[in-house]
């Protein structure tokens, strides 16, 4: 017993230790009240990107693109490389919609993966709640949904989303090759279970 | 008013640029696309592919190079803007994404039974007589028109419409897939070279 109340509490204060203190961040004034995320948000461009998905062991390829209708309203589609849809989305403020899905893919747990994933990718303001800092870069706690995201921001760059879960890294959302507001590299990484998207703009 | 007079010109000018063939037409378009498909023991040709969905600003443009060797070999593969290969061979179909190598039992897939079937049918275009389809036959500038459409439910939910048309000679010139949701690929195909001979190595996945 001596012993255990001890231990007990270095193990809650180990768990305890926040994913920016994890990360070597430290608690600062944020310069900023929201982190703006460009990627997606000209209505006059397409974005079309080759994607490779690796989900269970299964590899697949096509193309995703992304179209900004309006603000706040974007379509969402994948096909393959010969043209053929896999599946087709919109998103609009709150509201999501399935315009198509191949009958294969059409199962309710792999839809919401997907749309909570494409929401984060599509969202272009997050209300930062926290700010934290380490050298010049910048960490910012948000809310997307009902979950809660930390954005890295590089040298004036969102570079990368993460979801977090008990201070751990559950999604990854990694920006690079940027230019001129488009990421040309995007990465969705989730850590607990086996599904990775890499998306090269084309 | 005049918008609309223009509108209604415009639509009977559309009209007017593809007519039905007659019977007799499209017995001699069937009889001309079946001789040059029985002499066709190879096909090579450059495609350019346009993928149209309502909602962009531009088709989607990607380039590439076929190649066929009879009775059903097909390779398809895109060079541009990304490099990427299918090879249809013996039910067997191979993937080549950019150097990562997959291939896929078509045996057990009627869909990708079908859609090889179509592949291989729309090079040559003989494809009249398949049950699968209802057919009809069009004219306009450019040549012969021919519309597939799929008879079974499962297969309309890709492909509405399958559109090949021919030029004189009664060569597939382009093909044009359109969805139930009319968002449509359309591939162009140029440099078409038959019976050059064709080597097995070709087809090697």
């Amino acid at each position: 017993m001596r012993y255990l109340l001890p231990s007990f509490l270095i193990a809650l204060l180990i768990s305890c230790s926040s994913y920016p203190k994890k990360q070597g961040f430290i608690k600062a004034e944020s310069p900023q009240q929201q982190v703006k995320n460009p990627y997606f948000s000209d209505v006059s461009k397409d974005y079309v990107y080759k994607a490779a998905i690796e989900a269970f062991d299964k590899n697949f390829g096509g193309i995703f693109i992304v179209k900004k209708l309006a603000a706040n309203q974007h379509r969402v589609v994948f096909t393959t490389e010969m043209g053929n849809k896999i599946f087709d989305f919109s998103f609009l403020e709150d509201e999501f919609k399935v315009n198509y899905i191949l009958p294969q893919l059409d199962k309710k747990i792999l839809i919401n993966i997907l749309k909570t994933d494409f929401r984060v990718l599509l969202s272009e303001e997050h209300c930062i709640e926290k700010g934290f800092k380490t050298n010049s870069n910048f960490l910012y706690e948000t809310r997307i949904g009902a979950k809660k995201y930390y954005s890295h921001i590089t040298e004036n760059e969102l570079q990368k989303i993460v979801r977090v879960k008990n201070a751990k890294e559950k999604v990854e959302f990694l920006f690079s090759e940027i230019n001129d507001n488009i990421a040309e590299h995007i990465q969705v990484i989730h850590q607990n279970f086996k599904l990775k998207i890499t998306l090269k703009a084309i | 008013m005049r918008k609309l007079v223009y509108l209604m010109l415009l639509l009977v000018s559309t009209t007017y640029a593809q007519t039905e063939l007659t019977a007799v037409e499209a017995t001699a378009l069937k009889a001309k696309v079946k001789a040059l498909s029985k002499q066709t023991e190879t096909i090579t040709a450059d495609f350019v592919q346009y993928k149209h969905l309502d909602f962009l600003s531009n088709d989607i443009k990607s380039e590439g190079k076929l190649a066929f060797k009879a009775p059903n070999w097909v390779k398809w593969e895109y060079v541009k803007p990304f490099a990427y290969g299918v090879l249809f061979k013996n039910e067997t179909l191979f993937i080549n994404d950019d150097g990562n190598k997959s291939d896929m039992d078509m045996g057990s897939n009627s869909i990708f039974k079908q859609l090889n079937q179509l592949i291989t049918a729309s090079i040559k275009g003989d494809m009249f007589d398949a049950e699968e389809f209802d057919v009809t036959y069009f004219k306009n500038d450019e040549g012969n028109v021919v519309h597939f459409k799929p008879q079974d439910e499962q297969f309309a939910t890709f492909i509405k419409t399958f559109e090949i048309t021919f030029n004189d000679l009664g060569e597939v010139i382009a093909v044009k897939m359109i969805e139930p949701s009319e968002d449509y690929t359309q591939i162009i195909f140029s440099n078409r070279k038959t019976n050059q001979k064709l080597s097995d190595a070709v087809f090697t996945p």
